[in-house]
């Protein structure tokens, strides 16, 4: 059978799409979910899907401009895909909106908290605080915008919310045009823009019974609008919101073949083009139709919102003050016990290498590696990759240190990190004051693997101390997303990080690499002979298998190998999180192969590879997914975990992932995600066990108050 | 601290690597990292003969970059050797000093055998399995980009060492114009190598039974068998020609991409390829090493030496002198005189020694012009002095500096030549103050010990050499009948106290 044929693969935009679903089905779960953690995850699947609007709608969007007819792994065109993924989205769409008001609305009501929908309910009481907050803080940064004949239609900016009128003279003076004409042939299109410096979440004075009571922005200016026109009759207003195909980059995702043809009608590219236009379902037609046209949009890109558009604002609602039993209660992250017996970071990392899980476990002593080695007169330089960092890391400071104190520091930014990049710059123009030597990114590759590496001068020679992660350096998101990290001092893999670090200086590869293995070029093949090393196993009769966690999956080339080791015999369990272009349970190819996504509180991030190699089991973990970007267009690293208590403890977090029953849903070979049936089973909510599991490994410390006691002195006594 | 670090920068015809070690007296010599850059600074040498000033700004680019490495690790030291690329350039000295003004790196611009002696050493650095290997017949095949350098062992000792000007760059600069007229590329290196190789064998080898061949050179070297695995390994003859069919039969854009290297470097992989299998077939090898080394652990090795931290258990002044004694027999020089000669010169220069300037490395220079000092007979013997300097200066002798073979060249000739006095602006031979002061003293030495075996009987049974006030005094004990030689010896007297203000005095003893 032909394993490359494209109906065994999922399209990977769809497959995206299901991704979110999932996270809507957080939303939507009233078992399990807090009320407001399901708010939580109502305005991830909303901001997720503005940004796949922005990458890989505008791709498709530009791909189908310039005539693109190739197809994907799943045989399908982008014209096809773009039809196919406008109507699930729209129906996505749908079942937000259903969420929102049907389920979360009433739900809140019922908690406690009143959104007030449209500012016709507001008591007198409500309109009377209302009238002053307007004055006060509304009015003075609204920048009303008219349209007629002498101006051209108003610049609405991308992502923002807006407030659309059509206004009529009124009776006694005011502008009129075309005089003798009726009334409604005057009328005149304004719009305003929903200011982003103010809250979106307006609180009103509590209601007599003590529930709180918030109603929306754009509710209160709609209320006001009059007061903007003062000499126009408003006759209707919506809200609506455009999203354009603007400013961004070709896609990295995109075959390169393709890049270099887009890139070259790059010019021919309608910059600005609006590929989403989202409008209160009951706007007026005649508003509906002026914006369709200024707009220059398709009906299908009109999306009809019942509710409030942008529902990101639910975030915002999440952390409001109080309802703290309808959140989940806040984790604290456990210190490592490794670094508690040791002050010195360096001499905790000489007795053994270290294994980090966040967030169960604290991003301090990331942080600490870095700010110790800039105070240590025996380090003489630190390199360190950065991709995402926080606005106010403690991690760059202590790198400028470092550099000020005169060790050699190499920082390797990577400027192509989408949305960041005016941020990066910023910072890394500082670090460059301070004397550090920066890198930014290679020329068509981006950066993507983190690693730090510090080498300290000791009595028994050069030392090199590494620090590897699946996730960013970043000690905001450090504490939401799960990663896992390595500290080691060992021999090879210091060598292997000082070569990953000349080639991203620009020098020349080495000759080999010892134990890391490295993308582009390399990392693709390594795992391919891993995953084939385990089909001959399975073929000589051996027991086989991979297990094996990432964020997607949809490189061709490994997902074949996988549908070859299945063939043979190898048992293939997968954690994908999110895009998975690999079928399962297809008969003859796939059904050996299992596939589950747990969607969890802490976005799940890390990426874990366990090849049983004939019971002399290997692990791996990196920054690297399955995907054709990471193993051919970034540089990425992945290593191996190697010390048998570490083997151990990375085999139980994949295990306890695996027997995760709360949080995973599954892959059916239909394409469509179940959650598993609980009924007669003991609950494995694996995020949970890891937290307790956690602080349970910190050892209990004599608490110094309990012995200590204050003596108070006695006039009496002296 | 007991731990160096050190940097050693190897300045090749198309790379300048470095590579930063740490050494120590417990754990010798250990490799921190290794970075490669490409720069093909052997096509501006090998094609114009000189660097251009843009090749220039690229190299002094590329050790600023390692000045920063070097200062990652703290170095206490570096080396930065350059080897054809600059030695064949006319301008060379030029681009030393604009690189040292611009970097603050000093280039040592190597000669041939100043180089390969490292690239020994660099082997020699892997101890044990390289003794294991020159016990029994071995050659050391060197390939760089401008030139090949077979050095033959046997029984632990170097029995010779030979340089042919065809390096894989050269080769392909060479046939670089007709490469498009023949598909077998192959074919037209082996025809352009053949000859060489042939010559080297009748000369060299003869009836000498070569069972393993050591290749060293550089990066690409280890490429072969492509296995990253296991650089340091050894294979089989049969293994090699999988490897090289393998090779050859692609073209250098395949072979790029299956190896990640630049198709640029791809085109000089082949004529190494086939300058290796010819020298397998050649020398009727069946295994072969691959150490895996490079040259940078050669200046290492090196560099731990002289600062006493790695001590070797072979003695390279040896694999000099042996390599010197067969250069003289190679023209047929007369073993017990030479050795009669060489113990003579010993005895005195230890005693001059303690109050000149003279160094050990002197007294080796010194062995060395001893063994060589007659060589020029088997060209002429009316016109001994001027043939001797001539072969000497034209013969390669390992882990010589071309200093330091032009003052043995020259001690050499003025063994029995008229030295005129120093004359500023130098010598006619080229040589400044500080060789002609060493060229006189050893000279002046030489002539002394030579007139004791003036007849090349060896009629000294007993010699001793001691100072007393402004004398020299030399007890010979003879049978025989010594007046040639106390004749001869009267000659140079007035020499050796010109130079050294001390006059030789000759005591006779035990004459019947």
């Amino acid at each position: 059978m032909e394993l490359r044929a494209s109906e065994h693969f999922y399209n990977r935009e769809l497959s995206w799409l299901q991704f979110d679903r999932r996270c809507l089905s957080e939303a939507r779960d009233t078992k399990i979910v807090p009320l407001f953690e399901r708010l939580k995850f109502l305005s991830i699947t909303s901001s997720n899907l503005d940004e796949f609007f922005m990458v890989r709608i505008a791709s498709l969007k530009d791909q189908v401009h310039v005539g693109y007819k190739g197809v994907d792994i799943a045989g399908m065109t982008p014209e096809m895909q773009l039809k196919e993924l406008t109507e699930q989205v729209h129906e996505f769409v749908h079942e937000q909106y259903q969420t929102y008001n049907r389920s979360l609305v009433p739900a809140l009501k019922k908690a406690g908290l009143e959104v007030i929908r449209n500012h016709e309910a507001l008591s007198k009481k409500q309109s009377a605080f209302l009238d002053k907050y307007f004055e006060e803080a509304i009015y003075p940064v609204l920048t009303p915008m008219a349209l007629d004949s002498s101006r051209p239609f108003p610049l609405v900016r991308n992502r923002s919310l807006n407030i659309g009128a059509l206004l009529s003279a009124k009776e006694d003076g005011g502008k009129l045009r075309g005089k003798g004409k009726k009334k409604k042939d005057v009328q005149e299109f304004a719009t305003v823009q929903v200011p982003s410096v103010l809250p979106r979440i307006v609180s009103l004075p509590d209601a007599p019974d003590g529930h709180k009571v918030v109603i929306l922005l754009e509710e209160v200016i709609k209320k006001y609008i009059g007061v903007l026109f003062q000499h126009y009759v408003v006759d209707c207003t919506c809200t609506y919101r455009v999203m354009r195909n603007a400013d961004f980059e070709i896609d990295e995702d995109e075959a390169e073949d393709l890049m270099l043809e887009i890139q070259k009608q790059l010019k021919k590219r309608q910059r600005g083009e609006v590929i989403r236009l989202e409008i209160e379902e009951s706007a007026d037609k005649r508003l509906l139709k002026i914006l369709k046209k200024e707009l220059e949009i398709e009906e299908d890109g009109i999306y009809y919102i019942n509710g409030p558009i942008d529902l990101t604002f639910c975030m915002k609602m999440y952390s409001l003050p109080g309802f703290d039993s309808y959140k989940e209660p806040p984790y604290t992250p456990a210190p490592v016990k490794e670094f508690m017996q040791d002050e010195d970071v360096f001499a905790a990392i000489r007795k053994k290498d270290i294994l980090v899980h966040h967030p169960y476990m604290t991003f301090d002593p990331v942080v600490n590696f870095v700010k110790q080695a800039a105070k240590d007169p025996d380090v003489l330089a630190i390199k360190q990759t950065l991709y995402r960092v926080s606005g106010n890391s403690p991690i760059i400071q202590a790198l400028a240190q470092a550099a000020e104190a005169g060790k050699q520091v190499m920082v390797l930014v990577e400027l192509k990190a989408r949305f960041d990049e005016e941020h990066n710059i910023a910072w890394a123009k500082m670090l460059e004051k301070a004397g550090c030597h920066v890198i930014y990114g290679l020329l068509g590759l981006k950066v993507h693997s983190k690693i730090t590496m510090v080498v300290r001068r000791e009595e028994e020679g050069i030392r090199r101390y590494v620090h590897l992660g699946t996730g960013n350096y970043n000690d905001s998101t450090a504490r939401l997303y799960t990663d896992l990290g390595l500290f080691t001092c060992d021999d090879a893999i210091g060598r292997d990080a000082t070569a990953v670090f000349n080639m991203l200086s620009g020098y020349s590869e080495p000759e080999r690499w010892y134990k890391l293995m490295v993308a582009p070029i390399w990392l693709k093949n390594d795992f391919l002979k891993l995953i084939r090393r385990e089909s001959a196993k399975a073929s000589s009769g051996e027991e086989a298998f991979i297990r094996a966690k990432m964020n997607s999956l949809c490189d061709p080339d490994i997902i074949q190998a996988l549908y070859e080791a299945s063939t043979a015999g190898v048992k293939i369990d997968l954690l994908v999180r999110g895009i998975c272009c690999l079928k399962t349970g297809i008969p003859g190819i796939s059904e050996n192969i299992h596939v589950r996504s747990i969607v969890g509180n802490f976005l799940e991030h890390s990426r874990i590879f366990w090849f049983h190699n004939g019971g002399d089991d290997e692990f791996f973990m990196g920054s690297a997914d399955w995907m054709p970007r990471n193993l051919d267009r970034r540089v990425e690293i992945v290593f191996p975990v190697e010390q048998e208590d570490l083997k151990k403890e990375v085999a139980q977090i994949l295990t306890t992932e695996f027997e995760d029953n709360v949080k995973a849903h599954i892959l059916m070979s239909d394409g469509s995600y179940e959650k598993i049936d609980k009924r007669g089973k003991t609950l494995v909510n694996s995020q949970a066990l890891f937290c307790e599991a956690a602080w349970a490994a910190v050892p209990k410390r004599k608490n110094p108050a309990k012995t200590r006691r204050f003596k108070p002195a006695s006039l009496k006594e002296s | 601290m007991a731990v160096t670090t050190f940097a050693a920068i190897d300045i090749g015809s198309y790379y300048v690597n470095i590579e930063i070690f740490q050494l120590s007296k417990k754990t010798g010599l250990k490799s921190l990292t290794r970075v490669r850059q490409n720069i093909e600074i052997g096509r501006d040498t090998y094609a114009l003969h000189k660097i251009t000033m843009e090749r220039i700004t690229e190299l002094t680019d590329i050790l600023k970059d390692y000045t920063r490495i070097m200062k990652e690790y703290g170095v206490s030291g570096y080396r930065a050797c350059a080897k054809s690329a600059l030695r064949e350039a006319d301008n060379r000295y030029l681009v030393v000093d604009h690189v040292y003004r611009a970097t603050g790196i000093r280039i040592d611009v190597l000669s041939n055998s100043e180089q390969r002696f490292l690239g020994y050493k660099s082997i020699a650095s892997k101890g044990e399995e390289f003794q294991k290997f020159i016990e029994k017949g071995t050659a050391i095949v060197d390939v760089g980009g401008g030139s090949i350098q077979i050095s033959l062992f046997d029984k632990d000792t170097l029995v010779t060492t030979q340089n042919i000007l065809l390096g894989s760059l050269k080769i392909r600069e060479r046939l670089g114009s007709f490469e498009h007229e023949t598909v077998h590329y192959d074919q037209l290196v082996d025809q352009l190598i053949r000859k060489d190789l042939l010559n080297f064998k009748r000369m060299y080898l003869k009836n000498r039974k070569i069972e393993s061949i050591i290749l060293v050179g550089d990066y690409f070297t280890n490429l072969i068998f492509q296995n990253r695995s296991d650089v340091n390994k050894t294979e089989s003859k049969e293994e090699f020609m999988i490897w090289y069919d393998h090779v050859v039969s692609r073209s250098p854009r395949d072979i790029a991409e299956e190896l990640g290297i630049s198709s640029e470097m791809s085109t000089v992989l082949i004529p190494m390829a086939v300058l290796y299998r010819r020298l397998i077939e050649v020398l009727e090898v069946e295994t072969i090493w691959l150490p895996g080394i490079q040259l940078t652990d050669g200046i290492a090795y090196d560099y731990g030496e002289q600062k006493r931290i790695i001590r070797s258990n072979h003695d390279f002044e040896q694999d000099i002198l042996a390599a010197a004694k067969n250069i003289s027999r190679r023209y047929a020089s007369s073993k017990a005189h030479n050795d009669a000669l060489v113990s003579a010169a010993d005895a005195i220069f230890d005693v001059v020694r303690k109050t000149s300037r003279l160094s050990l490395r002197d007294k080796l220079l010194l062995r060395v012009a001893c063994y060589l000092h007659d060589c020029g007979k088997y060209i002429s013997l009316v016109n001994v002095a001027e043939c001797s300097y001539n072969i000497i200066m034209s013969t390669e002798i390992i882990g010589l500096s071309e200093r330091e073979r032009r003052i043995i060249a020259n001690v050499v000739r003025y063994n029995t030549q008229n030295l005129g006095y120093y004359k500023p602006m130098g010598t006619a031979d080229g040589l400044d103050i500080e060789d002609y002061m060493l060229v006189a003293q050893l000279a002046a030495i030489m002539r002394i010990a030579n007139c004791l075996d003036q007849s090349y009987l060896q009629k000294i049974e007993e010699m001793s050499v001691t100072r007393k006030d402004d004398e020299l005094v030399i007890a010979v004990s003879t049978k025989e009948e010594y007046t040639l030689e106390k004749g001869i010896f009267h000659e140079n007297v007035d020499f050796f106290e010109e130079i050294f203000n001390l006059r030789p005095v000759l005591r006779i003893k035990g004459r019947r």
